[in-house]
C-alpha cells in the first residue's frame, strides 16, 4: 500500500465520486456506496485535490481546537488509508 | 403486503444480442429477440424512476449492451438522472472513439470481461475471437479517468490458471478486479459438469485470492464471489428477494434477480405498463418470496434467515423443482443431498481436457459437443 506522507495530496479515485442528495450525500464508488457525515463529510471534501495531508490536518485542528493534541492527525490518517485500502480514495 | 425497503441498484438487461457464446452466461435459455427490445426513450424514463425511487447504482448489462447503437444516449440520460453508471461489457464492438463518446457521455465505471489467461483457451469459452481485443480495450480504458474493472468468471477450465490470470490482468493496471465463480443458472447449469470445480480445487483458488488480495492492497480491490455449491449456507441472493434489487428485461419485464423467469407461474409487470415505484412496492412478483412469510422450515425458525434470507429462489426451484424450498445449498435443508451428489458427480477432475496446447479453431473442433455454448437471439 502506498505511504501517506504529509505532503501527499489525497483524493477520489478514478471512478469514485459523490452522489446522492445534498442534506444525505454518499460517495459512490464501482459496486457501492458509503454515506458519510460529520467529520468524514469534512475530510473527504477536502479531498478535492487542492490540499495536502498536512493542510487537511490543520484545517480540522482549527475548526476543533478542543481536540487532544495529534488526534487528529490519527483519526484522519486512518481514515484515509482505510477508503485508500478499498481504492476509493489515492494519495 | 411486506414493507419494503428502496432499492439500491438497477440491473438493466438492455439487449440479449451478444457476438461472445460464453458457455457459463447467467442469462436465460430463452432469449430475448431484438424486435421485444424497449426503445430508448423508455429506458430513460425507467433511469428516472430508478433514480426518484432511491436507486443509486446503474448496471447496463446484456447480453452485450454495446449491441445497442443508442447506448452513449442511455449513459448520458443515466447520468442526468444522478445515476453511478456502470457497463459491463466484453468490450466487442468499442472502437477507440466509441469509448470516448461513452466516456464523455458520463460513464463512471467499466467492466471488461476476461475468459482465461491466453488467447486460445480463452476464446475457447467465449466461442469467439475476442481475447486480443480486450486486452487492447484495456490500454484505452486506462487512458480515460473511469473506473476500470476486470472481471473474471472461474470454473473446471480455467481455475488451475488462476495465479496466472490474476498476474495477466494486474498488467492491465484495473482498479479492481471481480473473480467470480460460475453460477449455475442458465447456460451454466446446462454445462454444470464441465465447469464445477472440486473442492480441493475451490481451496486452492481461495487461497490464491487471498495471496493476492494482501500483494496488491491499496493498488488493486479483489472481489470474490465463489458458487454456493461447495458453501455450507447459501448465498444472500440478491441480497434478499425484493429488498436491494431489481432486473429489467430487454423486454421491459422487471424480474426481482436475472433467473426469476425459470419459476413456473411467475408474473412479471413490465415496465411499458407500469412504473418502477408502483412494480416496487406492488408486483406480484417482488412481493412473492420478500420478507419470511413464504419460508418452510428449516428456515422459518433459523437464526441465519436474517443474513442470507432463505437463499436463492431460483436455485431452490432449478435443484428441486419447488420454488419455496430451502436453498438445497444449505447443509440444513432437507434436500441437501441434490448438491452433494451433483458435487460429487459433475466435479470430476478426470474430465477436464488441456485446453491451453491447442489453437482455438482445434479446440472447437476437438471438443465439439464438450459442452453447449449461448446461442444468440433470433
Amino acid at each position: 500500500m502506498a505511504e501517506l506522507l504529509e505532503t501527499s495530496i489525497p483524493k477520489f479515485a478514478a471512478g469514485c465520486r459523490w452522489g446522492g442528495t445534498v442534506e444525505a450525500p454518499v460517495v459512490l464508488f464501482p459496486e457501492g456506496a458509503i454515506r458519510v457525515e460529520g467529520t468524514g463529510r469534512i475530510i473527504l471534501e477536502l479531498c478535492d485535490g487542492h490540499f495536502s495531508l498536512a493542510e487537511i490536518v490543520q484545517k480540522l485542528e482549527t475548526q476543533f481546537r478542543l481536540a487532544p493534541k495529534g488526534k487528529i492527525r490519527a483519526d484522519v490518517q486512518t481514515f484515509l488509508e482505510q477508503l485508500h485500502g478499498k481504492r476509493i480514495i489515492d494519495y | 403486503m411486506t414493507k419494503c425497503s428502496n432499492p439500491l441498484a438497477l440491473i438493466a438487461e438492455i439487449t440479449h444480442r451478444c457476438p461472445l457464446h460464453c458457455v457459463y452466461c447467467s442469462n436465460p435459455l430463452e432469449l430475448t429477440s431484438r424486435q421485444e427490445e424497449l426503445a430508448t426513450a423508455d429506458w430513460l424514463r425507467v433511469f428516472r424512476e430508478a433514480a426518484a425511487l432511491g436507486v443509486l447504482h446503474l448496471h447496463l448489462t446484456g447480453g452485450e449492451p454495446l449491441a445497442r447503437p443508442d447506448l452513449a444516449d442511455m449513459i448520458a440520460g443515466a447520468r442526468q438522472s444522478r445515476l453511478y453508471t456502470n457497463l459491463i461489457t466484453s468490450g466487442i464492438g468499442l472502437s477507440h472513439e466509441r469509448l470516448a463518446q461513452l466516456v464523455e457521455s458520463g460513464l463512471d465505471h467499466i467492466q471488461l470481461s476476461f475468459q482465461d489467461a491466453s488467447e486460445d483457451p480463452a476464446n475457447w469459452i467465449a466461442g469467439a475471437r475476442a481475447h486480443a481485443h480486450k486486452l487492447e480495450l484495456a490500454g484505452w480504458i486506462r487512458s480515460h479517468s473511469i473506473a476500470f474493472t476486470t472481471n473474471l468468471v472461474v470454473h473446471r477450465q480455467n481455475i488451475e490458471h488462476l495465479e496466472e490470470m490474476i498476474a495477466a490482468l494486474e498488467a492491465l493496471h484495473p482498479d479492481r478486479m471481480e473473480i467470480a465463480h460460475a453460477q449455475y443458472y442458465g447456460w451454466a447449469l446446462q454445462n454444470r459438469s464441465a465447469l464445477l470445480p472440486t473442492r480441493a480445487q475451490l481451496g486452492r483458488a481461495v487461497a490464491v485470492v487471498a495471496e493476492a488480495e494482501e500483494r496488491l492492497r491499496g493498488k488493486v480491490r479483489i472481489d470474490m464471489v465463489v458458487s454456493d455449491y461447495h458453501a455450507r449456507f447459501p448465498k444472500a441472493c440478491m441480497g434478499g428477494w425484493g429488498r436491494q434489487l431489481l432486473l429489467i428485461d430487454p423486454a421491459g419485464r422487471a424480474l426481482p434477480c436475472h433467473a426469476a423467469g425459470v419459476i413456473p407461474g411467475m408474473r412479471f409487470d413490465n415496465v411499458r405498463k407500469a412504473t418502477l415505484d408502483w412494480i416496487w412496492q406492488n408486483s406480484e412478483a417482488f412481493q412473492k418470496f420478500r420478507g419470511e412469510d413464504w419460508m418452510p422450515e428449516p428456515c422459518r425458525s433459523c437464526d441465519r434467515r436474517k443474513e442470507d434470507f432463505g437463499g436463492c429462489r431460483c436455485q431452490a426451484f432449478l435443484l428441486t423443482g419447488d420454488a419455496s424450498a430451502t436453498d438445497p445449498v444449505c447443509e440444513l435443508a432437507p434436500l441437501h443431498h441434490i448438491v452433494e451428489d451433483a458435487v460429487r458427480e459433475d466435479a470430476t477432475p478426470g474430465s477436464t481436457p488441456e485446453p491451453r496446447e491447442a489453437p482455438f479453431h482445434v479446440l472447437q473442433e476437438k471438443m465439439a459437443g464438450f459442452w453447449s455454448y449461448r446461442t444468440d437471439p433470433k
